[in-house]
């Protein structure tokens, strides 16, 4: 009976192991369901990213804070002013930091790092039709 | 058995196999041999010791006569016995992983990080994608847009038609009441109408095309009706025409700015122990008189109410509040009428002039354009 005890106890702890492993490390939980606050910084990054280029592209600064507010950060200007700095400084895509330069500069966060980069046209918004 | 050995002989026959009964016995014999020696004083000499343990060593040297049952059935018993009960080890294992699993994925899974946008509610995500669509004309690389749609994870496989089919939820939702949604929902309309696609955005949201005037029509003239039949004479009617009919002149006007008031003061913030967390509203008209019944929105993270100004007659036509709830964070606007306030309003804990500590509270106004 000692025997079989020891072994139960054995197995116990080899599996408690293995499953933990598993659980934690192998097939972790998969959340879904979640907010925008929650995204990895790389996929935010690659968000702020994607406005900027809108905003590149439609020069609607209002509107691009307005997309900005799903982040959920504090202070959206300032948000954008870090991201930007820290392309810069990481040597990103050129086209990544001509749009975010961009966007920096219409939330007035333009500062001298960015300045090399602020040779970008943006197109005048122009009156939607349709829209009340 | 020594009688069975010694008549083999005599019989002239092939020596039989033993059989079950016999081999039965021979263990038995052997075991009470064991028995005897192991009980034996020790001080026997070692060829009294040795001398029962023959008839043990007999069977073993000859292990073809043994059946294979029986020499599996006789290893079961002679060899050592090992330490690990296999039963034991295998329930373990069982009980241990289940155990192991339940706890990392119910009681203390892992902590929710490096979250995909796959993995974002169904809002978030189509928020996302207006983004990967916004995105598209400065990029200009289709590949690369089309894989971000599918990395979005939606049950749409066709990543075109999930564009149609977003872009027509957003039609149908306060998402175009903003110049920004109407544009970002055309940018989206473009880009799968180009790709041969279509949806009910279509048929919501004129594409427009934004160089075309729009077509006004105005009515310059109203016709009169002659006047009644009077008791008294008149005088003959001077001999000027009067025009048969009105004319209605077709103008071409140019698009119209889009929003019909904006934000002239505020949002201010101010700190009363009477107004805690409040927004007060005014919508005036050009020359700065109230309006009544104009409709405000405030909105926050998962929800909005819509209020109408006037409500309260003893703070004036134009006035209309909203109580915020402490720690959020609002934006006010007038759907359809105004964008949303630039700045949003977050109702923090303040202190008043007296030290009182209250929430704090904003004034916006609205004037008409």
């Amino acid at each position: 009976m000692t025997r079989f005890l020891a072994s139960l106890l054995g197995g116990l702890i080899l599996g408690g192991l293995l499953g933990l492993y598993l659980g934690w490390v192998q097939f972790p939980v998969e959340y879904v369901d979640s907010s925008a606050r929650d995204l990895a910084e790389r996929y935010k990054d690659d968000y702020t990213v994607m406005i900027a280029e809108g905003y590149l592209s439609d020069g609607d600064s209002q509107g691009a804070l307005e997309r900005l507010r799903l982040l959920e950060v504090e202070n959206a200007p300032a948000y954008v002013q870090e991201i930007t700095e820290r392309y810069i400084t990481n040597s990103r895509s050129p086209e990544d930091i001509y749009a975010l330069v961009a966007l920096s500069e219409a939330l007035g966060r333009l500062t001298p790092i960015m300045q090399p980069f602020r040779n970008i046209v943006v197109p005048e918004i122009t009156p939607t039709e349709g829209a009340p | 058995m020594t009688d069975q050995l010694q008549e083999e002989p005599k019989t002239g026959a092939t020596p039989a196999r033993p059989s079950v009964d016999q081999q039965r016995k021979a263990r038995r014999s052997q075991k009470a041999a064991k028995r005897t020696s192991d009980s034996a004083p020790a001080t026997k000499p070692d060829a009294e010791k040795a001398a029962p343990e023959k008839p043990r060593k007999a069977p073993a040297s000859d292990p073809a006569d043994l059946s294979p049952a029986q020499q599996r059935r006789r290893s079961r018993y002679t060899r050592p016995r090992s330490f690990i009960s296999r039963w034991g080890v295998a329930l373990g294992l069982v009980i241990g992983l289940a155990g192991g699993l339940f706890y990392a994925w119910s009681i203390n899974p892992q902590q929710e990080f490096d979250t995909a946008p796959w993995q974002l509610r169904e809002e978030d995500r189509q928020q996302y994608l207006v983004a990967v669509m916004l995105s598209h004309p400065y990029r200009n690389d289709l590949a690369e847009t089309l894989q971000r749609l599918i990395e979005l994870r939606f049950p749409n496989d066709d990543p075109l038609q999930l564009v149609a089919d977003v872009a027509c939820d957003l039609a149908r939702t306060g998402y175009v009441n903003s110049s920004s949604g109407l544009r970002a929902i055309r940018q989206m309309m473009m880009f799968y109408q180009t790709q041969g696609k279509s949806g009910c955005a279509d048929s919501l949201i004129p594409m427009g095309d934004e160089d075309a005037p729009d077509v006004v029509q105005v009515v310059l003239a109203t016709p009169t009706l002659p006047p009644p039949a009077s008791k008294t004479p008149t005088l003959p009617a001077p001999a000027t025409p009067i025009p048969a009919e009105t004319t209605a002149v077709v103008i071409p006007t140019p698009i119209v700015t889009t929003s019909t008031f904006t934000i002239v003061d505020g949002p201010r913030s101010f700190c009363s122990s009477e107004a805690q967390g409040v927004i007060e509203v005014r919508v005036q008209d050009f020359e700065g008189e109230g309006l009544p019944g104009q409709p405000v929105r405030v909105r926050w993270d998962g929800g909005e109410s819509l209020f109408f100004t006037g409500l309260k007659p003893e703070r004036g036509p134009s006035y209309a509040d909203f109580e915020m709830e402490e720690g959020r964070s609002y934006i006010v606007d007038m759907p359809g009428l105004a964008d949303p306030s630039r700045t949003p309003m977050l109702a923090e804990a303040c202190f008043t002039e007296t030290g009182e500590q209250s929430i704090t509270s904003y004034r916006v106004v609205f004037r008409s354009n």
